[in-house]
Order: structure tokens, then sequence, then C-alpha cells
């Protein structure tokens, strides 16, 4: 009954995002102010729908009802109530509800804030939100229904992967989310804007903070991901350029760009059709993270269960959002004619610089992520881009503009004065060569420390960069310190935001710097009453408790106390847990912090007589990455209340006088300043989204087809068999050599009995035999007694049977995972791979008659 | 990270510790740290993306083994990459080599980076362009040769 009302009013959601979609927009077009005023009301009842279609799914979750299958799959009756509730947006379907409740929330937030702007600009921008809004519901509803009834209901659930089992997962989907979707804010109003022809500084200024509250949730949300992961995984690691945190740190690259040029457009009216492109093409990503998580076009650690089907709607709606916007930007763009001139050296200019920087770092994580997409499309053989092209790649981009960051602020509008600006950096500077030389001096001369020490520079750099443009603003020194006081005081919260924004950015920096270079790691089989020291700490491992009852899992918890100079530092207590619903293990790890370093401990597999496998890191710096994210959000939330930037502003400023006849299309400004004439600047973007679109269409094809993304062809094909020679599995037998190979062709095939998919392709191996091919098994990595009873079990269809036990020759060939099979010619050449169980189609279909090619 | 979302369809690697393990560890440090070094390098094949040396896979450890039976006989870097690609293709490497197919892949950026500015750099022109360049209206005109002729105010220009 439940969720068939969450059914019902999710149906009605969609309704009504229909109207909300339509209505107003013809409202605005034609000048009628009642269809226009229908936006806010049907902003509310949609927020009001998908809310109560949330909250029963959320009860069905609470209340385990496992008639309903979205329940059943990823939850269980033993699972604490936080993750029941939690659990709810840890599936596809629901983290979708997530996304549509965050979406018309923010349509709800324009409708109570946005009570004052001008109706038809607030008419339109909700319009879009409404056909956003209905996009995301009609794709819940078509393809990714979260009330589907189960029948007959399963007694109890599958439960929840352990790894989700923990408190991030409270707080960063939402926040994530909060971020992704709040640049829908931007989106609708650039949209808006666009379709009236119109960009004042109003617009900006109510852009402005929605912008930033996108961008601190996403912040957020991106550095409490990195943080769980950092200790959930196990090893301490808080970014591994996965294509899923690719897809996060994309929005986030172009946000932080779209934030900065807004206050050019706000502050000096300018860079507005820059600012509108941004505006598309932040929320476009989000979008584009979306499809790549769910569409399974890209493999990732992370990745929800994939659907194809899926990716070709959401793949379908980012060309109807993006397409669309771009197809109106390339015609209306061109319109929007720049006010203010700036010079190259000016605050503009540094502004300018950095959305040039954060652009080219969005697209060059785009081009990273989709790269291997994009070989393999074209034939050119498969190829990864992971984490060393990034840091390549990504680092010398990244340091100039930090290195920029302290000298932009201090650069006045309009034209700077870059000597002066220089000058007033000199003891930024002296601490900066001071930093490098101090860590070259500690850690000795190497590449390792150099990069370090470039790394605490420019931290130290940024730092005493942003701090001089304050004590600037604030006269410190110059007159007497009440001056000072009283000036800080004064200052606008939103330079306090910029300061704090910088400063943990530089953060940041350190950490990351710090960590990369200092990383300190201890692994061995500890035994009780053993010692580790690491990075002068003393680790004493006191033993392992076993058989400790959680709430579904039951664990074993290592006992250590941590010493430094004999004086007690730390209790840690790192667990090896196995759950119960659904069977997994997972370890938790004991972290003790001093804000400084953490001491990072990891109890790894029992190794007898008490022992374990301990793992511990010493990770210099590593909090200061986290605290570097939260002065950032600090910073960002601080220059929200700002006056002039609190929500609801607008109202005071903007003429609310009723426009001279409701705006039509093309509005007065636009056309006053230029004819629409196009442009080619603008209509590149809408090319590359095209070309990019058909890619991501024809990929999304193949792997409906069944091209599984992660088959990789083998580099053997064509290349004499590796030389081997393994003894029989029987006694008695000959064994099995390359030399064997030589004058008929055969087929080698790589078993074991531990492979499950091997015991599936085992009936169809006689079919081989019958047909003239030689068939000989290579039993890898298998214990040779279990061979063989799975041979007398089963059958033994081999000529000859080799024994492979520690996998040499499975690597020779390139074997990665069981069964493989190579068909070799006459004269000892590999001729084709099948990785994976032979069927009778591939059988008959492929290797008899290239077998019977190869034999002539 | 663990991103949102995560009805994390591994099987193979879930509840993963730092997968290395202490048996594998090389004695000379030397050849350990260079081990290390190769293994954030090389791809695990039946896993979504994680190094060998992060991943629990029975594949990744064999590789990690490999890796180090390699250095231990006196292979350089290099060549222990290159035993690696010649078994498995240039797909083990996370950092792909630089060739045709992969010129976009390791210019791309510095592409990037020069549209962007130039857009950058036309966009100023064309603004201070069409700044210097628009006309004015007969009204403005009309309104600067006034204030020109006005004789209090060259007087106070000079």
């Amino acid at each position: 009954m439940i969720a068939e009302f969450g059914l019902f009013a999710l149906i009605l959601a969609l309704l009504v995002a229909a109207v909300q979609a339509t209505i107003p927009l013809i409202g605005a077009a034609r000048g009628d102010a009642v269809w226009m005023s229908l936006d806010r009301p049907s902003a509310f009842t949609q927020f009001c729908l998908v809310a109560i279609a949330f909250g029963c799914l959320m009860w069905l979750h609470v209340t385990s009802d496992f008639s309903v299958l979205n329940v059943v799959q990823s939850s269980h009756t033993d699972k604490p109530l936080l993750y029941k509730i939690t659990g709810v947006w840890a599936n596809h379907e629901g983290s979708m509800m997530l996304w549509t409740l965050i979406l018309v929330l923010y349509g709800l937030a324009v409708s109570i804030f946005g009570r004052d702007l001008p109706p038809a600009l607030r008419a339109r921008a909700l319009a879009i939100q409404g056909m956003i809004g209905f996009g995301f519901i009609l794709f819940i509803l078509l393809t990714s229904n979260p009330f589907l009834r189960v029948d007959p209901a399963p007694v109890n659930g599958d439960g929840l992967n352990p790894l989700l089992q923990d408190p991030g997962l409270a707080f960063h989907p939402p926040f994530l989310y909060l971020g992704y979707v709040g640049f829908s804010m931007a989106f609708s109003f650039a949209i808006a804007a666009l379709i009236e022809g119109r960009v004042d500084a109003a617009w900006a200024r109510w852009v402005r903070p929605w912008t930033l509250v996108a961008w601190c949730a996403l912040t957020l949300g991106v550095a409490m991901g990195s943080w769980w992961s950092y200790y959930t995984l196990g090893w301490g690691g808080y970014w591994a350029w996965d294509p899923v945190e690719n897809a996060s740190l994309m929005p986030w690259l172009a946000g932080t760009a779209l934030l900065h040029s807004s206050i050019v457009a706000e502050k000096r009216d300018t860079l507005k059709s820059w600012t509108i492109f941004l505006a598309i093409v932040t929320f476009s990503l989000s979008l584009l993270g979306t499809f790549l998580v769910r569409s399974g076009v890209l493999t990732s650690v992370h990745s929800f269960a994939n659907d194809p089907k899926r990716g070709l709607f959401i793949l379908l709606l980012l060309g109807v959002v993006t397409g669309g916007s771009l197809i109106l930007y390339a015609i209306r763009a061109p319109a929007l004619k720049g006010g203010g001139l700036f010079a190259m050296v000016s605050r503009e200019g540094g502004l300018l610089f950095n959305n040039i920087v954060l652009s080219t770092a969005a697209g060059t994580v785009l081009l990273g992520t989709l790269y291997p997409l994009f070989v393999d499309a074209l034939g050119l053989g498969k190829v990864s881009v992971g984490p060393p092209y990034f840091n390549i790649v990504m680092v010398p981009l990244m340091l100039p503009m930090i290195a920029l960051m302290a000298i932009g602020p201090l650069l006045a509008w309009k034209r700077g004065d870059l000597p002066h600006a220089l000058s007033r950096l000199k003891f930024a500077g002296a601490a900066t060569a001071l930093t490098v030389i101090a860590t070259l001096l500690a850690a000795g001369i190497s590449t390792r420390s150099l990069l370090a020490g470039i790394g605490l520079g420019l931290g130290v750099w940024l730092i005493m960069g942003s701090l001089t443009e304050w004590a600037g603003r604030v006269h410190l020194f110059r007159h007497s310190l009440a001056d000072s006081l009283h000036r800080a005081w004064h200052l606008p919260r939103s330079a306090y935001g910029m300061t704090l924004g910088h400063l943990g950015l530089a953060f940041i920096l350190i950490g990351v710097a710090g960590s990369q270079a200092w990383r300190t790691e201890y692994l061995e089989v500890m035994h009780p009453g053993d010692t580790a020291s690491v990075a002068g700490y003393q680790v004493k491992f006191l033993g392992a408790e076993e058989n400790i009852v959680g709430p579904n899992y039951i664990s074993t918890r290592g006992n250590f106390i941590a010493t430094r100079n004999g004086r007690l530092i730390a209790d840690l207590q790192p667990e090896r847990r196995m759950y119960a619903n659904p069977q997994q293990p997972l370890s938790t790890v004991a972290i003790y912090t001093n804000l400084i370093s953490d001491l990072y401990v990891v109890l790894g597999d029992p190794a007898g007589h008490g022992g374990s496998v301990v793992h511990i890191f010493h990770n210099p710096l590593v909090p200061w990455i986290f605290f570097g994210a939260l002065v950032m959000v600090l910073g960002g939330i601080v220059s929200l209340t700002d006056r002039h930037h609190r929500i609801g502003a607008p109202r005071r400023r903007i003429d609310v006088r009723p426009r001279p006849a409701a705006p039509t299309v093309a509005a007065p400004v636009a056309v006053a300043t230029a004819k629409p004439r196009y442009n080619w600047m603008t209509i590149v973007p809408l090319a590359c989204f095209i070309v990019l679109a058909g890619f991501l269409v024809w990929r999304l094809y193949l792997v409906e087809l069944g091209f599984a993304p992660n088959l990789i062809p083998s580099v053997m094909i064509n290349r004499p068999a590796p030389a081997f020679n393994l003894p029989a599995l029987a006694e008695g037998q000959p064994g099995v050599s390359s030399a064997d190979l030589q004058g008929k062709v055969t087929l080698v095939n790589f078993f074991a009995s531990w492979c499950i998919p091997c015991r599936e392709e085992h009936p169809v191996l006689p079919l081989i035999a019958q047909a003239g091919i030689r068939l000989v098994g290579i039993s890898y990595k298998d214990r040779p007694q279990d061979a063989k009873a799975w041979l007398d079990q089963l059958g033994n269809p081999y000529k000859a049977v080799g024994v492979d036990l520690y996998g040499h020759a499975g690597l020779d060939f390139g074997v990665y995972g069981v069964p493989e099979s190579y068909l070799i010619d006459k004269h000892g050449v590999i001729r084709f791979k099948q990785t994976g169980p032979l069927t009778p189609e591939i059988i008959r279909g492929t290797i008899i008659p290239m077998a019977e090619k190869l034999a002539r | 990270m663990v991103l949102a979302n995560v009805a994390l369809v591994a099987a193979l690697w879930s509840g993963a510790a730092w997968a290395i393990r202490p048996d594998e560890i090389l004695a000379n440090p030397k050849l350990e740290h260079r081990a290390r070094a190769i293994g954030t390098e090389l791809r695990c094949l039946v896993c979504q993306n994680e190094s060998i040396d992060d991943s629990n896979a029975d594949l990744a450890h064999d590789l990690r083994v490999l890796v180090r039976q390699r250095l231990v006989a006196g292979d350089t870097d290099e060549q222990v990459k290159q035993y690696v690609v010649a078994r498995y293709g240039n797909y083990v490497l996370l950092k792909p080599p630089f060739m045709a197919e992969t010129y976009l892949l390791w210019f791309g950026p510095v592409l990037l980076l020069f549209c962007a500015a130039g857009v950058a750099a036309i966009y100023i022109r064309r603004t201070s362009q069409t700044a210097q360049t628009a006309p004015l209206t007969e009204d403005e005109s009309r309104r600067l040769s006034a204030l020109l002729d006005e004789p209090g105010r060259k007087k106070e220009d000079s």
C-alpha cells in the first residue's frame, strides 16, 4: 500500500513537472501574468509530491518491507537503523530519488526566496527546473522504479555491502548531490537569461549565491568521500583518479571557475557570455558524471550495477539538456555584449586566468577519463589512463595557477599594478624561499623532497599572499591597531570568504605535498608482544581478540598501543570483520591523529600462533587535506552570509517595476547592441558536444551488444607461443611443452577446479577433439590432486594435461582469468584467444573453421 | 574515494586492505622501493581500475611477485615493465606510453590550454575593439560638443 502510494505521488509529481515546464514558459513568452504565476505553486506542489514519494521509500526501508524489490536488494533486518535509513540511497533507484528530491528542493527554494525576482525570469527558470525534474522523474518511472513489488516476498533481504555500512554514507551522497544538482540553479537561470536575451547584474547577483551554495556542498561532498575512502579502504589513499572520482571532480573544477567568473559578471558586468557558458558546462558535467557512473561504459571501483538501458535514457536526457542549451547558446550568446573593459593585468585578468586554467583542468580530466573509450572506439587497441597520467599533467597545470592566486587578489579592477603587487609580496616570497630551503635541508636533496619543497613552498606562498591581501585591506601596521580591528570588523564577509577559500586550498596543497613525500609504512607479520617502530612511534601488538559480536558481523579486534619516547600515545584497535548478510569481509582501520600526522593501523590476515599481518602507515600532513577542505567550505559559508549575497538580496537592489509589456523573446538590451549574428566561437562547444554524444551513443550500443568493456585483446595473437615445459598431471604420462605444439593445430586450454565458469565450459570441450584439433589442458594454479579429481569426476577430454602450479606459464601466455583458450597453428604461433568459457557457438563458428584453414 | 553510490559490483576485492603481503617484500629496500614504484604503474587486469599494488586479486599478487623476480634478476625498471607489456599489452600501463595513439592524450591538455587562452585573448580584443569603435549616437555627440563648447569648462581644463 505504501509503495503504491509512493509511486502514485511520483506519477503525480511527473504531471506537475510537466505543467511547471510548460505553462510558465508559455506565459513568459506571451506576457501572460496569470500563466507565469503558476510557477511557484507548481514548484511547491512538485516538492511536496516528491517528498511524499521519498518518504514512502524511506518508510519501506525502515520497516524492512521485503515485498518491495528495492528493499530486498539492499537491506536486511539485522542492519542497524542508521543504515536502513541511509540504505535508501545506497542503490541506484534510491539515489536517483535523492537526486530528484534535491532538485525539487532547489525549485522550492526559488519559489520561496525568489518571490521578488522579475516574474518572467523566475517563470522561465522554474520552467527549466520543471523540465529537468520531468526528465528525471520519467527516468525513474520508466527504468528505475524503486517501488516495484516482488512476489512472493522473500523472508529477508540481501543486505547491504559492508563498505557502505558506514556513517559516511549518511553524509557523502546527500552533499554530493546537493552540489551536483545545485548547479542546476545556475543552469536554469542561464537558460532563462538566454531566452530573455538579457544578462544583467541582477541576474548575476541572483546566480552567485546559488552557485556558492552548490559549490560548498560539492566541496564538502567530495572531501567527505575522500575522507571516507581514506579511513575505509585501508591503504590510506584519499584520491585515486578513478573515473567516478573524476566524475565528481569535473563539475567541481568547472563550478569553481563559474564561481569566479560570476564575480566578474556581477561586479564588472563583463564575461557574461562566458559565465553563461560555464553554467551550462558545469551542470552538463554533473549530468555526464551521472551517466558515466550508471551506464556501464566505463569501469570503476565505485560504479553502480550497470544497465545500458538506463545509460541510454540518461544520455538522451544529457543530449536534450546540454545539446538544447548549447544550441540556444550558439544562437543567443553572440548578442550578449560584455560591458567593462579591462587590461590583461587586472583583477578581471587574474580571474580570467583562473578560468582558463580551471576549464583546461576540467577538460583534461574529461579527456583522460574518456580517452580509453575513444581509443577503443577507433579500433586502436586498449589503453589505460591512470593516476600517473593525471599526476603528470595536472600538477604543472595547477601549480602556476596557485602561484598566481596570491597575486590576483592584490591587483586592482580594470588595470592592476603588477610591480606594486609583487613588491607587496616580498615577505611572502622570502617565506616561500625559506620553506623550500628548509625542506631541502631537512629532507635531503632528491626529486621527492624537491617536489615536496615546491608543494610546501607554494602552500606557504599562498597563505602569506592571502594574509598580505587581508593585512592590506585592514591597513595592518599602518595606523593604530584599533583602526585595523575596526576595519577588520567591517570588511565585507565575502572578502573573508575569499581569504578562507584560498587558505583552505593552501592547506590542501601542503597536505598533499607532505603525504606524498614522507609517508612511511611498516608491513610485517606481528605476534603478540611484538613492537613495530614507525616514524618515531613504538607500536606494540598485544594480541587479537576473536569472535567479537557486532550488530550484523563478527569481528577480530587487534589490540595495539602506540608509545612515543616511552609515553603512551594511543590505544589502537583495528578490526577484521565478517558481515553476515551479505557474507563479506571488511577491515576497519584504527587511526590516531595529532592533527599534523596520522598513525594508521590495519589488521591483515591471520598468520598462525596468534600472529597477524599488520600494516602500519605514518601519514604526515594528511589531516591538513581534510582540514583545508573544511576551511574552503567555511569560506563559502562566510561568503554566503555577506549581506550582499544574502539570498533574497536582489529584491532590494533590482528594479521590481513591472516591465513595459512582458519581455518578449528578443529582449531590448541584446537587440540594441548587436544583431543576432552567428559566431564560430559559440558554435564550437555545440559541435564538440555532438561529437562526444555520438561517440557515447556508439559506445553504449557496443555495451548493449555485449562487448564487455573489460575484455582485453591479447597481444600474443600472431606471436609464437611462449616456451614452457610443464610436468604431467597424471604420473606416467608425458608432460606438456612448447615443443609439442609444433606440427599440428592445437587448442591450449587453461582450467582450474576452483574456477566456476570452467565447470560450465567443460561439457563442450569434446567438440574440439571431435573436430580433429589437438586439445591440450593446462591446470592453472590448482593443486594436482584437485585437478585430478575434477577430471576423474567430469571426464578428461584432453590429449595431455600439464601442471602450471604457480601460474608461470599462464603469465607468459598472458592469462588473466581462467578459463582461457589459445588456438595455436602448426608452427606454434598463437592465432586466436578466447577469454572466458568456450561455447558450442564459438567452437563451431570460429575455432573449427579457423583450425581447418590453419591445417591446410 | 568511495563515491555516492557503490552498489559495488565488486566481489573479488571487497573489504580490501592494501594488498601487498609481507612475504612478497624484498629484503633489499632499494629494490623494494623500485618494485613499489613499478607496482603503482601497472594495472591489475581483472580489477576495475586498480594498480597491482592496490588489488587483492590473485593475478595482482602473481604480477607483484613477477615484478620482484625480474628486479632481483637484474632487470631495469623499464625492462620489467616491458616484460609485462609483452604479455598483456599496453593496457597494463596506467601511464600510457607516448605513441601515435596517445598523442592526443598527451598533447590534449596543452592544446586545451592554448584554446582556452586563445578564446580569452579574442574575447579581450573584441570587447576593447567594440568599445573603442562604437560610434557616438547623435544625441551623445551633440551633448559632447555642447560640453566642449561650454566656455567655463575650457578654463577649468587648462
